[in-house]
């Protein structure tokens, strides 16, 4: 029996099969990771992305982060490359340009997913046109996430690839401890005064500035011994930049409007 | 050709260490987000948050759980999520070397546990959630005595049942009004 749900397809666009490497390639693919190790020619393959990716990968070859001391070289041809890097989200009109340059890479080839829509389809996921990454199409040796990479996680990511550094991310889960109870920051302070001086500070400062300052000011009132006003305007009279110091006479005016007597 | 190499030299090398050294990270950099799973409450604003959904939360009625679910691989490093956290549970840290060989690396999750309304018994609150209300009802709202105990008491009732209730009881109000 099926519901009515059932029936609707997932996917309105039929679905490519996915490129399947037979052992001969995955074995020499072992091999190429031993002999390339100075010596990689890479190629950029654009798949629908936002082109933030390419400008991350032309600022990796600069002589600021030079990919080249590691030998990493960035050819106009897939048919010279080791590497072949996809960006992008793979998109319906994208999806056969990348199928060739994948064919006129010689094997063993490594493929590159980069970027957040290399990774999974990035922001695009469920775009109508988006297959939601390179691994959809083609066996992706390396994830580079980052939206975009910085040149450095570029790196990174190519030097895993060759085998230099070692993987930092595993898959992690974790189950809630019975009893568990998340504590909460500066329990002593009221909770009015404290949701109104962290209201404030998101207010004048932002979310990560004023999460900042805010703290300095709840740690001021709640380490005070004695004068709660005292303590505080010595945190303000400590306050170099004169930025914060407003802020912070913010704070404490919300502090004595709440003082009773 | 003297005044190009003195130029050079003068310069020196522009190139950084990197990965040979770590490398300079601004104030405010936005890498990983790291939860922090003994924080979270698992109310789920990051979730709505998440512009492309990399964040998700999934119930599971069988298991009485609820799950907390990031893909690194989708985020888009916005800090969003660092911004609607009530607990602070989630910040973007300075780790940046994400990349991985398999794409189940770029996975992590945290289960909590889900109650049951008092009334209809479904499942309908994490347990960390209805905790932190009852703590803050307790010790921060003020109110004491018998409206304390309503209150209470009305924290484990899930939305549906509240509304079923005020119904009821609205009903009643009119009837010892006499039926207006």
């Amino acid at each position: 029996m099926h519901t009515a749900l059932e029936q609707v397809p997932e996917r309105l666009q039929a679905l490519p099969t996915k490129v399947e490497l037979d052992e001969k390639v995955q074995k020499a693919k072992g091999a190429l990771l031993n002999d390339i190790k100075r010596s990689v020619y890479l190629y950029r393959v654009d798949c629908g992305g936002c082109n933030a990716c390419e400008i991350e990968i032309f600022a990796t070859i600069t002589p600021v982060f030079d990919a080249e001391r590691f030998g990493i070289k960035n050819t106009p041809s897939p048919r010279h490359a080791d590497i072949l890097v996809y960006t992008g989200a793979v998109t319906r009109a994208m999806r056969l340009p990348a199928m060739r340059a994948y064919e006129a890479a010689p094997n063993p080839k490594l493929v590159v997913s980069y970027g957040a829509c290399g990774c999974s389809g990035g922001i695009f996921h469920d775009n109508y046109c988006v297959w939601g990454g390179t691994d959809q199409i083609l066996p992706v040796d390396v994830y580079i996430p980052g939206c975009p990479p910085s040149p450095a996680q570029t790196i990174y990511g190519f030097a895993m690839a060759l085998g230099m550094l070692g993987q930092k991310l595993h898959h992690k889960e974790t189950v809630e401890a019975p009893g568990e109870l998340a504590t909460l920051a500066y329990a002593d302070i009221p909770y009015a005064l404290r949701t109104e001086i962290e209201h404030e500070a998101r207010l004048m400062s932002g979310y990560l500035q004023g999460r900042d300052l805010a703290d300095d000011f709840l740690k001021a009132i709640s380490s005070s011994q004695g004068s709660v006003l005292a303590s505080v305007d010595g945190l303000i009279a400590g306050t170099d930049d004169p930025r914060r110091a407003e802020v912070y006479n913010d704070f404490k005016e919300l502090l004595l409007g709440k003082v009773i007597g | 050709m003297l005044k190009t190499l003195v130029n050079a030299l003068k310069t020196g090398n522009a190139t950084t260490k990197y990965p040979a050294a770590p490398i300079d990270l601004p104030y405010g950099y936005r890498g990983k987000p790291e939860h922090n799973e003994k924080q979270c409450i698992a109310c789920g604003a990051c979730a709505c948050a998440c512009p492309p959904n990399a964040i998700q939360m999934t119930a599971d009625e069988g298991a009485g759980t609820v799950t907390w679910n990031i893909h690194y691989g989708r985020c888009i490093f916005c800090g969003r999520c660092e911004e609607v956290c009530p607990f602070s549970a989630i910040k973007l840290g300075n780790e940046f070397e994400l990349a991985v060989m398999a794409a189940t690396d770029l996975d992590e999750s945290s289960t909590y546990t889900l109650e049951p309304c008092a009334v209809c018994g479904k499942l309908f609150a994490p347990r960390k959630q209805i905790a932190y209300a009852e703590e803050l009802l307790k010790n921060d709202s003020g109110i004491t005595g018998e409206e304390l105990d309503t209150a209470l008491a009305r924290l484990r009732v899930c939305p549906t049942c509240k509304r079923t209730l005020d119904a009821h009881t609205a009903q009643a109000t009119s009837r010892v009004e006499g039926g207006r």
